[in-house]
């Protein structure tokens, strides 16, 4: 008997689970819905794993919005890079407009107070971006700009034109060696020649041995040389040494920045035969 | 042990479905991981672990499904004395033949719902046979992943 019973165990376990779910399903349908123990049992034993459902339904919920979050600020950080790279354009523009407007008024400064007719001129062109021994003009003999005026800034003289073509001039800076400025020394009005020495510097010859000269002074011109008026800034002495002869060897410093130079003055001079109305 | 793994094995079974519905919602109703478990019991046990555990796995889903107590239960129990008096007679170890009785038990699956409703007095509307025969491939080929999976596992310890 229990040899049988064994062998016929899978079947009569069978039977005892199919009737108990039977049992079940039809005390479930008597329920009219309503949960039965066993069922409520079964949803508290399944509950951990609904829960975990839930908690991975909410954690891959939650790295979604974060990753559209992200996305986001992804496109509001590129949107706002954008804004900065504009606003920083303006703002370089405004601080461009700002810094002309303070050239220009001291340009104007300048003309207002000067005896002669000028001519607002740009440089357009230098003749190495590493000098400034010749430069360009944006303004030309149309303009009445002829050779020989004089060029200036409110900081000093920049030097004079050797060519005037209609809408454009060329200019020799006081730092070409083949210039010269008849100058004095303002102290002490010793008298002498500015001769270009090229890259930013200047000398000054023909200044006697018993001048007194210092570093610091101001040489100005003198209007000898029938080219430059009298009176304006060349540079300031940075050196004095013994020259050949009974001469003084002067150093002098340009008050011109010739290698940032942008806006000039060109003088219209009266003894100028080019001169004229402004157009 | 062996009680452990099995409601392991029914509550991942219960956790994956549930994903599955709710995120993948076309493979979650193309397949019943429920009826893998059971079958997969059915294969590696003994006959009567695996009517245990179908009848297990069948209330569990009869308690999510929210259908009569029972149906499940009666089905899966029937699934795994299936599972496991065929297993003990054939060497079901190759891809294919698990493929078929996965398919098998899975397509007469709503004939036994069938039945039974009508036993308890419930109306049941038959689903149109491409879904069905959907439902038997998705089970089958889910299935054949997981058995293979749990083969990798089991070769691991």
């Amino acid at each position: 008997m229990a040899g049988v019973l064994s062998e016929r165990k899978p079947f009569l376990l069978l039977l005892a689970l199919l009737t108990f779910n039977l049992v079940l399903m039809s005390s479930s349908d008597r329920g009219h819905g309503r949960r039965s123990v066993l069922e409520e049992g079964l949803l508290v034993l399944s509950s951990p794993f609904l829960k975990s459902a839930s908690w991975v339904s909410q954690g891959m919920v939650g790295l979604w919005r974060t990753y559209v979050d992200l996305r986001g600020v992804e496109e509001e950080n590129r949107r706002l890079r954008a804004q900065v790279d504009s606003l920083g354009e303006e703002a370089r523009r405004g601080i461009e407009a700002r810094l002309e407007a303070g050239r220009l008024r001291e340009t104007l400064d300048l003309k207002s107070a000067l005896e002669y007719r000028t001519v607002t001129g740009h440089v357009i062109a230098r003749d190495d971006p590493s000098g400034a021994r010749v430069l360009l003009l944006d303004r030309g003999s149309n303009d009445g700009i002829a050779a020989d005026q004089p060029i200036i800034t409110p900081r000093g003289i920049v030097g004079r034109v050797i060519t005037a073509a209609p809408g454009v001039a060329k200019v020799q800076t006081i730092l070409d060696p083949n210039s010269g400025v008849a100058a004095i020394v303002q102290r002490t009005r010793a008298q002498g020649v500015v001769v270009g020495e090229g890259d930013r510097a200047c000398r000054m010859d023909y200044v006697t041995d018993l001048a007194s000269v210092e570093v610091g002074d101001v040489v100005i011109t003198s209007g000898l040389d029938q080219i430059y008026p009298k009176g304006y800034i060349v540079g300031v002495v940075t050196a004095v040494g013994e020259g050949q002869g009974l001469t003084k060897l002067v150093r002098l410093k340009p008050e011109v920045d010739f290698k940032k130079l942008e806006e000039v003055l060109v003088l219209l001079k009266p003894s100028s035969p080019s001169s004229g109305e402004i157009p | 042990m062996r009680i452990v793994r099995g409601a392991a094995a029914v509550g991942v079974a219960c956790l994956l479905q549930l994903l599955l519905l709710r995120y993948l919602p076309e493979i979650g109703k193309r397949c019943d991981l429920f009826t893998v478990v059971v079958v997969y019991y059915g294969l590696t046990s003994p006959a009567s672990a695996a009517m245990l555990m179908g009848s297990a796995a069948g209330l569990v889903q009869d308690s999510l499904l929210h259908v009569v107590l029972g149906m499940n239960g009666f089905k899966k129990t029937l699934i795994g004395y299936l599972a496991g008096s065929i297993g003990s007679l054939f060497m079901l170890n190759q891809p294919l033949p698990r493929f078929a009785l996965l398919f098998i038990v899975t397509i007469l699956d709503p004939l036994a719902d069938l039945g039974l409703s009508s036993v308890v007095g419930q109306s049941f509307i038959f689903p149109e046979t491409w879904v069905v025969l959907q439902r038997g491939l998705g089970t089958g080929v889910v299935g054949l992943l997981a058995f293979w999976a749990a083969a990798r596992l089991s070769a691991r310890r």
